[in-house]
């Protein structure tokens, strides 16, 4: 068996280091010096360069350092993946784009055109992680006014959709929120294969959908006893709804040669974080469960950094330094490939990984981590010792 | 004024060309060693690059349902060409407006500001039904029209609020870094008095048909008047089919093999080239020009034909 290693391309621009706030890749900050894509020439100009440079240089990385593509996250102001897919698909050869995106806001019959289109222009590397909770004033921004349950009711009928004219011809089908009649792609495009699809969310609601439509279950890390049974509720719910589900958990990295300057990067981090920021934290109101279920988790109390470290190698601050979830693992490689190797053991069938910044920590965990997966880390580590 | 000239992707046309799938199992005596990794991306890839190699101002892509989305072949094949400008095609049925503005954004931003939108002329009823889209026959202008304040709503302001009959938003709007980009140029087509009335309201460009001249005429002086009347100045386009060769016989030989149309552009260079400037004296800006095999006759066109229309719309400039 093995186990699929995705990577994270940052969509919100990226920091250059874990240790200070700015974004200094991506002009989410002001171009000046030292920030790149876009950078300064010699002359002090804009250099031309675009974030999906540096985007194409993560991506490039990943694909290089053995992951098997990249989760491309979606929000009001990232840019959209469903664009730097298509854009980044020529550049690249096995890296796997995973689009995160809310079915609702296309029409089924014309994303599963897209999708196909995309599968032919990157010779099958599409992916799909399906965000239906999200919520909140969010969701009117979008422009959708659907409800909560609603909208996972419109997700189950959108994917109903999606497959059905992709896999079928004459495909007819009468739903609450869409309706087709004699529907289907030309063979041309119906030949690709379906992208896989990843779910997120909590809620039954969202269990409900996911027994139905998803191949991989994904969760943010939560501590391994929670997320333990969490997964075992999703695989026993969807099995007895009649589906089959993988799990997959999204989780960041700060690994090192040694555990000391693991921590020494989280501590620099955090005492860069002003006490107004951290009482804040990141993030707005939303009705996601999964959300809510991290910010059981914010450290707004915190004064020191060791006050978040809820278990071994496990801290709580990660979306201090950066926006996200909170829990993260930090740890020398060797630990690093220890909890990995523990949580693949509580039922994680692959992980979306990540760390800042992307590009140079795509490399660091592709090389010093995932190769001492599966062998034993925990050996490994009592020989360090 | 200076014209823009794109040259005309079809993802439908010449299905069998680069799609190796397509061309069954080879009996032939040579060894072919192509795969199914080559396909048609790689082909239009090559026509973009032959229509920037030939000093073509962009390329235009068609929606055709049956075939790769405009969309995502005009961002595959963009880093390919940097600098042309990429016109895609796709219907009002694509889903939500402020989505749709939110790529549109991000291919803006990250393609650097080359992309332009053409909302597909409607399907028929059957087709819809087939597609999804549950909008009846009379209310489709004003969907596009919806559509259409929406993205430029969430682009242009924000926040942004509306609540119309197709869409809703509250406290909509793009902020730093995702605002700093203009808006596609949009293109809107038809020849029916309420798809010209459209246009008088909402397009940057109407992309009129291939037709004859004097009926060109008319329905420029019915578009002109429109939006004279809703204070707006909406450019003339044309999607112009063309076959030029060094000779005129050559051209009309050719012309019947590959069945062009009535309304085609067929003759020599010279010929052609006069044709084309004297549209451009009626007051057509943007040329969508086309042909049945794209790549070779983009370098006829892009090689023989532009540099000709260039030098006369040069005269012409001089001479007014």
């Amino acid at each position: 068996m093995t186990i699929d290693f995705y990577w994270r391309l940052p969509t919100h621009g990226c920091h250059g280091s874990i240790r200070h706030g700015a974004y200094d890749r991506g002009d989410w900050s002001p171009l000046g010096p030292g920030n790149i894509a876009p950078g300064l020439d010699r002359n002090g100009e804009d250099d031309g360069f675009r974030y999906i440079d540096h985007l194409a240089e993560i991506a490039k990385a990943a694909e290089s350092a053995g992951f098997i593509g990249g989760l491309i996250p979606s929000f009001p102001n990232t840019d959209d993946p469903w664009v730097i897919s298509p854009l980044l698909a020529r550049d690249t050869k096995t890296f796997r784009f995973m689009i995160a995106f809310q079915p609702g806001f296309l029409n089924p019959v014309h994303a599963a055109r897209m999708s196909a289109s995309l599968q032919r222009a990157t010779g099958g590397r599409t992916v799909f992680n399906i965000i239906t909770g999200g919520g909140g004033p969010a969701q009117l921004w979008w422009g959708d006014s659907f409800s909560h349950d609603d909208r996972y009711g419109r997700t189950t009928e959108f994917l109903d959709v999606f497959k059905g004219v992709w896999k079928e011809t004459n495909f007819s089908y009468q739903g609450q929120f869409y309706q087709v009649e004699d529907g289907g792609l030309s063979p041309l495009l119906a030949r690709e294969e379906i992208p896989e699809i990843w779910f997120s969310g909590s809620s039954d609601a969202a269990l409900q959908s996911a027994s139905k439509h998803a191949d991989y279950y994904l969760s943010w890390l939560e501590p391994f006893d929670q997320l333990t049974d969490k997964f075992a509720r999703v695989k026993e719910r969807t099995a007895a709804l009649g589906g089959e589900q993988k799990c997959a958990v999204r989780v960041d990295l700060v690994a090192r040669p040694t555990e000391e300057e693991a921590w020494r990067d989280i501590r620099l981090g955090f005492e860069n974080v002003g006490d107004q920021r951290r009482r804040q934290g990141r993030g707005g109101a939303t009705d996601s469960v999964g959300a809510a279920r991290q910010q059981a988790l914010r450290p707004s109390e915190a004064t020191r950094y060791e006050d978040l470290i809820v278990a071994p190698n496990l801290w709580g601050g990660f979306n201090l330094l950066r926006g996200g979830p909170a829990l993260g693992i930090v740890g020398s490689y060797e630990q690093c490939a220890a909890r990995l190797d523990e949580l693949i053991a509580r039922g994680t069938d692959a992980f979306i990984l990540a760390g800042t910044p992307h590009l140079e920590e795509a490399y660091r965990v592709g090389e010093e981590v995932l190769p001492l997966l599966g062998r034993k880390a925990d050996l490994l580590l009592d020989a360090a010792e | 004024m200076t014209i823009q000239t794109y040259w005309q992707i079809d993802v439908a046309a010449e299905p069998a060309r680069s799609e190796i799938s397509a061309r069954g199992t080879a009996h032939g005596l040579f060894r072919d060693v192509r795969t199914s990794a080559l396909n048609r991306y790689d082909y239009y890839a090559q026509i973009a690059q032959a229509a920037a190699q030939t000093a073509f101002d962009g390329v235009f892509l068609p929606h055709r349902r049956q075939s790769d989305d405009a969309a995502i072949v005009a961002a595959a094949i963009a880093r390919e060409v940097p600098r042309i400008d990429l016109i895609a095609e796709f219907p009002a049925s694509a889903g939500s407006a402020v989505y749709a503005a939110k790529q549109a954004v991000s291919f803006q931003r990250l393609a650097r500001e080359r992309l332009g939108w053409s909302i597909a002329p409607p399907l028929s009823a059957e087709e819809r039904v087939r597609d999804g889209d549950r909008v009846a026959d009379e209310d489709l202008i004003a969907r596009t029209e919806e559509f259409l304040t929406v993205a430029r709503g969430v682009h242009g302001e924000h926040p942004f609020s509306h609540a119309g009959r197709f869409f809703e938003v509250r406290g909509g709007g793009f902020e730093a870094p995702l605002n700093r980009v203009p808006f596609p140029r949009i293109f809107l087509q038809g020849e029916s008095e309420e798809a010209l009335a459209l246009s008088a309201r909402s397009a940057d460009v109407h992309l009129f048909a291939a037709q004859s001249f004097v009926s060109l005429r008319s329905q420029i002086e019915a578009l002109d008047a429109l939006a004279l009347r809703e204070g707006r100045t909406v450019d003339f386009g044309l999607a112009q089919p063309v076959l030029a060769r060094e000779d005129g016989d050559e051209a009309c030989r050719d012309a019947a093999r590959a069945a062009i149309g009535e309304f085609a552009l067929v003759g020599d260079y010279d010929d052609v080239a006069a044709r084309l400037a004297e549209l451009a004296r009626l007051g057509i800006r943007y040329f969508v020009l086309s042909a049945p095999s794209s790549l070779e006759e983009a370098y006829a066109v892009g090689q023989h034909i532009l540099p000709r229309v260039r030098v006369l719309s040069e005269q012409l400039r001089a001479a007014a």
